[in-house]
């Protein structure tokens, strides 16, 4: 009785001081990246929601603005060039590397022999820096490289001929063909990565359902087109989603293929590096993120629009 | 580079299935199986002649570099030279650079994410699921929206600088990415409770657990964040851009983006710069293979 009664405080404050240490772990373990992530990412939103607000270089007085920022923005004609090269990248690449990387898949996932090695050379050109690539690629297309080379050798010149490229067409220098090359690139070194994701929903689909079908006699088209297809319709929203936001982001490519100006004549100009401009260029903080707020704002629609079209997104 | 693309090279012949093998397959199926098996080598090919072709053509001549020949006529080693003495920065100073950005991320993402990623999955403490909730919304915060601010606030802390403290300014924004996180704390999560129940029992602390007991187990995680978040700050280039100020910093890929415009006609020195700002990632993959297809299919964000 009388050990009871010593025992039991001691105990419980065994207890509360065990509980303690855990929560004083816990917090001290999560403490510095969530210090981080509110200066670097929730505090720099706000932050950008205010500078918007203003005139806001890097020296002279700032002025209040109001909203003239975003009206600048959106009577900018240079915007709306970036917003449509923006968009007709974003409208092409993504439908097209998500065929090709769900036709890379669906291959690989045919029992084939090798399966390891396409994997990896599919995923290889993922590896490469986005600088280093560009410049292979700006090398390959440029007048006298390796694609125009290429081309000639293989006898395909008469039809480029026809549809109005000579034998020697600068194909990062024209703006019409500059944007084209970029989604070409983009597509070739991304698909690998959609191969991936892919790979990993179809290796969940039952093998039964494909034996039901062949039963029944469908050929390997009807098959693709009523069971894998339709199956795979929460990939096609992951995949989707988080290719159009990377979409939007373009870039690095944009830049080294196009220097600053976007060149030629714009044409590589795209929402980001014009954002990037404003700033770093002509030190126009205030503008550039009156453009970012902007952008977030058609990015988030269009994830919630996307969200829409493919029904919700899958729990994990 | 040889020695990347050999493995490789191995791989095919070793997996490829005999030609005998193929054939003797029944009808239709090996038809089938045949075009699917053209289709896929001649895909790979292609993922893989730009780079076997900017391989070649560092070891060409100027002129020669124009030209559609797969063996330089003759072997020089100029381009490599131009890279490593002419260039400013050189390859070697480049390459130095780009490994302190990555070494230095690559450590603060392993301590910070294993760290917190622990604590999210097991430890119990206030706040916790609105915490990791603020950890997930990160992601959706892009980058392009807060660029201008990070680039000020880092103004302000003296961190957009010449000095080597200009590394810190980027450091710090990829020091613990929120994907890492999240793969640490999943590992955690599927590892079983005994141990530590064990441990308990035995009077260690919670810091003691974690790091003789979880850490050591983690290891699969750990090189998929090692990798993932190496890949990542090694071909970084959006950040670098913005951040480094003094070109004695530069990174591989902030040196090819100011070469491309200066050196516009020696693709052989370009291409021995792009060169060795792929081997390490390409041995990287080379000999961890398995832990890159697992973090990519595991995080579902790539670096």
């Amino acid at each position: 009785m009388a050990i009871g009664v010593r025992a039991r405080p001691s105990a419980g404050r065994g207890i509360r001081g065990e509980r303690r240490a855990e929560m004083l772990t816990g917090l001290a373990f999560v403490f510095i990246p969530l210090f981080l992530y509110v200066f670097l990412y929730f505090g720099a939103m706000v932050y950008a929601g205010y500078i918007s607000l203003w005139r806001w270089g890097l020296r002279g007085p700032r002025a209040f603005l109001g909203t003239q920022n975003f009206e600048n923005v959106l009577s900018d004609p240079i915007f709306w060039k970036a917003v449509s090269n923006t968009a007709y990248y974003v409208a092409i690449w993504v439908p097209l590397t998500m065929a090709l990387g769900l036709f890379l898949a669906v291959i690989v996932n045919q029992g084939i022999r090798g399966q390891t090695f396409f994997r990896a050379a599919f995923y290889f050109p993922t590896l490469a820096s986005s600088a280093a690539i560009t410049v292979v690629w700006i090398f390959l297309l440029q007048p006298e490289g390796l694609f125009n080379a290429a081309r000639g050798v293989v006898g395909l010149n008469p039809i480029f001929q026809a549809l109005g490229y000579t034998d020697n067409f600068n194909w990062l220098g024209s703006s019409r063909t500059a944007m084209n090359a970029i989604i070409l690139l983009n597509a070739w070194t991304t698909s690998g990565t959609v191969m991936l994701f892919y790979l990993t929903f179809l290796q969940q689909i039952g093998r039964d359902i494909y034996e039901a079908a062949s039963v029944d006699g469908a050929g390997n088209w009807q098959t693709f087109r009523h069971i894998t297809f339709p199956l795979l319709r929460p990939a096609h929203f992951f995949v989707a989603t988080l290719l159009v936001i990377g979409g939007f982001k373009l870039f690095d490519q944009a830049i080294i293929a196009g220097g600053k100006g976007g060149e030629p004549a714009n044409s590589l100009t795209t929402i980001v590096l014009f954002i990037y401009r404003s700033a770093i260029t002509d030190s126009e903080f205030g503008y550039a993120a009156a453009i970012g707020v902007v952008l977030f704002v058609i990015v988030f629609t269009l994830t919630l629009v996307q969200r829409r079209l493919f029904g919700e997104a899958p729990s994990w | 580079m040889t020695v990347a693309r050999d493995p490789s090279a191995e791989l095919l012949t070793a997996e490829r299935p005999p030609a005998a093998a193929v054939a003797a397959g029944q009808g239709r199926r090996s038809i089938r199986r045949t075009v699917a098996y053209a289709l896929l080598i001649g895909y790979s090919l292609l993922m893989l002649i730009p780079f076997v072709w900017q391989l070649i053509t560092s070891f060409k001549t100027e002129p020669d570099a124009l030209r559609l020949t797969v063996i330089p006529q003759p072997f020089t080693l100029e381009g490599w030279k131009t890279g490593f003495l002419t260039l400013d920065p050189s390859i070697p100073q480049l390459f130095l650079n780009s490994v302190i950005v990555a070494g230095l991320v690559t450590m603060t993402n392993l301590v910070l994410a294993s760290t917190a990623g622990y604590a999210f999955a097991r430890l119990r403490f206030p706040l916790r699921e609105v915490l990791f909730l603020a950890v997930l919304g990160t992601l959706i915060i892009p980058d392009q929206l807060r660029f201008v601010p990070v680039y000020l606030i880092e103004r302000q802390l003296g961190l957009i600088t010449r000095s080597p403290v200009n590394y810190i300014g980027v450091v710090l924004i990829i020091a613990v990415e929120a994907q890492q996180l999240f793969l640490m704390r999943q590992y955690f999560l599927s590892l079983p409770r005994d141990l530590e129940e064990a441990a308990k029992i035995d009077g260690a602390g919670h810091v003691t657990t974690f790091l003789r007991i979880m850490l050591p187990l983690a290891g699969p995680a750990l090189a998929a964040v090692s990798i993932l978040a190496f890949q990542g700050a090694w071909n970084g280039f959006f950040w670098p851009l913005l951040i480094l100020q003094s070109q004695d910093h530069w990174t591989l890929p902030l040196g090819l983006f100011s070469f491309r415009s200066e050196f516009r006609t020696d693709w052989p020195a370009l291409m021995s710069v792009t060169v060795a700002a792929i081997v390490p990632i390409l041995l990287m993959y080379v000999f961890f293979q398995k832990y890159f297809v697992q973090s990519v299919a595991s995080t579902g964000v790539k670096g």
